[in-house]
């Protein structure tokens, strides 16, 4: 227990003063707050609109949802990877760190940075309704918020676990981001080659890439059937097909097995190689 | 510089006892890089050593030879590819974690947080040793940094930056000290001082293990040596001892050639070097008398007859059967 809370003190140190942390969090932040000042604008302006908590933060979660497990990969990149080139990595383990101690330090940095992210959201969205029209009686979360925000920070951990690996395995900041940017736009390109196979089974599993799985995690309608039963009935008369919504359980299970398995890899590979 | 001795001296009876491990000992240790036998590199070729307690242990070697990547498996960087070591005594991977508790060390380059204050980057090792603070200040007072503490590791100069790794390497007050080339980069002033801080903890019993390819260096500084070459070790002991060793006499007469001739000549002698004042002579045997004998009957009278003795320097060229200018240069 007391050499997780070391770990956890010197990976603080570590980005606290690295400039890049704090600029990352206030752009994530300022991001955040663009979302909800849009939400407060339309509710000034628009008379039946309202900019109320709980009812509004499917929409604050749902942008953050979508810039969220990025900014976690690149962060995750940007704070991690250095270490390979100014050596001090091998300083740490030559210091009197264990391999093992040091990967977990990373652990413990991308849970941080998955937190940290969740509270800047949750404190802007939480502040902006001060400035806002309109009373809300209830609580400020429903138990839905609170799976939503599970699922968005599963996201994150994908997304970072990610940005960890290709850390580890390729040791520079600029071909990590490289890689994963290769990444994204190869897991964009590949569902839409099985489209023209037509196999169904093959575009059932397209579901489960892992960047696809954190896209359904964050996706809103699957926290809130209320709205999907409000939007159903308005869209056969749109000519549309009724929206469906992810089951998060398989994506949870899915989402933890990609964790353990990115994690996992990227401490073999330290393990295994020199410094 | 003397602030140093803030631990009370170990015992008599301590020390007797930890004599009987060898804090270094290493049995056929290699690093081979690349597993085709065409492309492999055999960095460190079945090295053994032993370096024991209160020892100054010179790692002396040319560039390439395989100093750093020896060092780095001893401080668990680097991967054996053969043989093993012991560092206490410890031998298994826990064991080892546990004795780099008691050992500080740099290798190679200085490596910090560039965008850090040296005091900064202290204190992540102080966490990582778990140290207290105020010894992060202390150290820094030892190596002369105190004044440029809170600026950014990125802008110190090369010097500076080899002091904060020796300050760090000292952080923990550990019983072993590993210093990978300490005097690179420093002025003859930096390197006086690090040799003082050297000369300082091995008075207060600490074992240091200190590479270098600078001859100098390690004569000046250290009490045992072990020479490598292309990843072997060639030759190591005592200092005293390997300058100490054979039979060299310097003489000289008024023809310098025709003596050296005639020395080349002698049956006993081994080697005949010329140098500044005359010429040295390694013998067999130290029959002075059959010297001045042998070159009176060929009319050659001697100004000079004296004990040599040779300087690092020279067993270093009789070993390797050459020297790169590289490692005599420098004399601080
Ligand atoms: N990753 C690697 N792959 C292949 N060969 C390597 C690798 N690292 C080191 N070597 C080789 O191992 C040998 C020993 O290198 P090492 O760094 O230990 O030399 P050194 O004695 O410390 O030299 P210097 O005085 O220049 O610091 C060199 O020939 C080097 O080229
Ligand atoms: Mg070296």
């Amino acid at each position: 227990m007391k050499i997780l809370t070391i770990l956890l003190r010197i990976e603080w140190l570590k980005a606290a003063k690295r400039r890049i942390f704090w600029v990352a969090i206030g752009a994530f932040g300022l991001f955040t707050a663009i979302r909800a000042v849009i939400g407060i604008y339309m509710a000034s302006t628009i008379p039946d609109v309202d900019f109320t908590l709980p009812e509004r933060w499917p929409d604050i979660l749902g942008a953050v949802s979508g810039f969220g497990p990025l900014f976690t990969a690149i962060l995750m990149i940007l704070l991690f990877a250095p270490e390979f080139s100014w050596r001090t990595a091998r300083q740490n383990i030559i210091d009197g760190l264990s391999k093992e101690q040091f990967f977990t330090g990373k652990v413990i940095l991308l849970a941080g940075l998955v937190l940290l992210f969740m509270a800047v959201a949750v404190l802007i969205g939480v502040s902006s309704t001060i400035f806002s029209p309109g009373e809300s009686g209830s609580a400020i979360f429903r138990p839905n918020d609170l799976s939503y925000m599970g699922g968005i920070a599963l996201g994150m951990l994908i997304y970072g676990s990610f940005g960890l690996v290709l850390s580890t395995y390729l040791r520079s900041s600029g071909s990590a981001l490289g890689v994963l940017f290769l990444y994204i736009i190869v897991e964009g390109i590949i569902p839409l080659l099985t489209l023209r196979m037509g196999s169904r089974t093959l575009r059932d599993a397209m579901e489960f890439l892992p960047f696809k799985v954190v896209e359904n995690l964050g996706d809103n309608l699957a926290y809130y059937p209320a709205e999907l039963l409000e939007m159903n009935p308005m869209r056969p008369e749109l000519d549309l097909v009724p929206l469906g919504s992810p089951d998060i359980g398989i994506h949870v299970i899915v989402a933890l097995a990609y964790i353990v398995v990115l994690l996992g890899l990227s401490l073999l590979n330290l393990r295994k190689r020199d410094l | 510089m003397n602030n140093l001795s803030q631990n009370t001296p170990d015992t008599d009876l301590q020390d007797q006892a930890s004599t009987s491990v060898d804090v270094i000992q290493t049995l056929d240790l290699t690093k081979r890089y690349g597993m085709r036998a065409k492309k492999s590199v055999l960095a460190v070729d079945r090295i053994s050593f032993a370096v024991k307690k209160g020892q100054v242990f010179g790692f002396l070697g040319p560039n390439g030879s395989g100093k750093t990547i020896t060092i780095g498996m001893l401080v668990g960087i680097i991967m054996p590819t053969g043989g093993s070591f012991r560092l206490f005594g410890n031998s298994d991977s826990r064991g080892l974690n546990a004795a780099r508790a008691r050992v500080g060390a740099t290798l190679e380059t200085p490596n910090f947080y560039p965008y850090m204050s040296g005091r900064d980057n202290l204190r992540i090792v102080a966490a990582i040793k778990g140290v207290n603070r105020s010894r992060i200040e202390e150290c820094l007072a030892l190596v002369g940094l105190s004044r440029r503490a809170k600026h950014r590791f990125k802008t110190y100069s090369q010097g500076m930056k080899q002091r904060l790794a020796l300050a760090a390497a000292m952080l923990n007050d550990p019983e072993l000290i590993v210093l990978d080339e300490p005097s690179n980069g420093l002025d003859p002033q930096g390197i006086r001082e690090i040799r003082e801080i050297i000369h300082t903890l091995a008075k207060r019993g600490k074992t240091i293990f200190l590479s270098s390819h600078l001859l100098v260096e390690v004569e000046r500084t250290c009490s045992h040596v072990a020479i490598i070459r292309d990843g072997r070790i060639i030759k190591w002991g005592p200092v005293a001892e390997m300058v100490g060793e054979g039979n060299a006499v310097l003489l000289r007469s008024e023809d310098i050639e025709v003596l050296a001739g005639a020395m080349e000549a002698y049956p006993d002698a081994t080697s005949v070097r010329r140098t500044d004042d005359g010429i040295v002579v390694a013998l067999d045997s130290g029959d002075l008398a059959n010297v001045t004998r042998y070159l009176s009957e060929r009319g050659i009278y001697l100004s000079l007859l004296a004990p040599h003795q040779p300087s690092l320097e020279e067993v270093f060229i009789d070993v390797t059967g050459d020297t790169t200018d590289s490692m005599t240069g420098l004399a601080a």
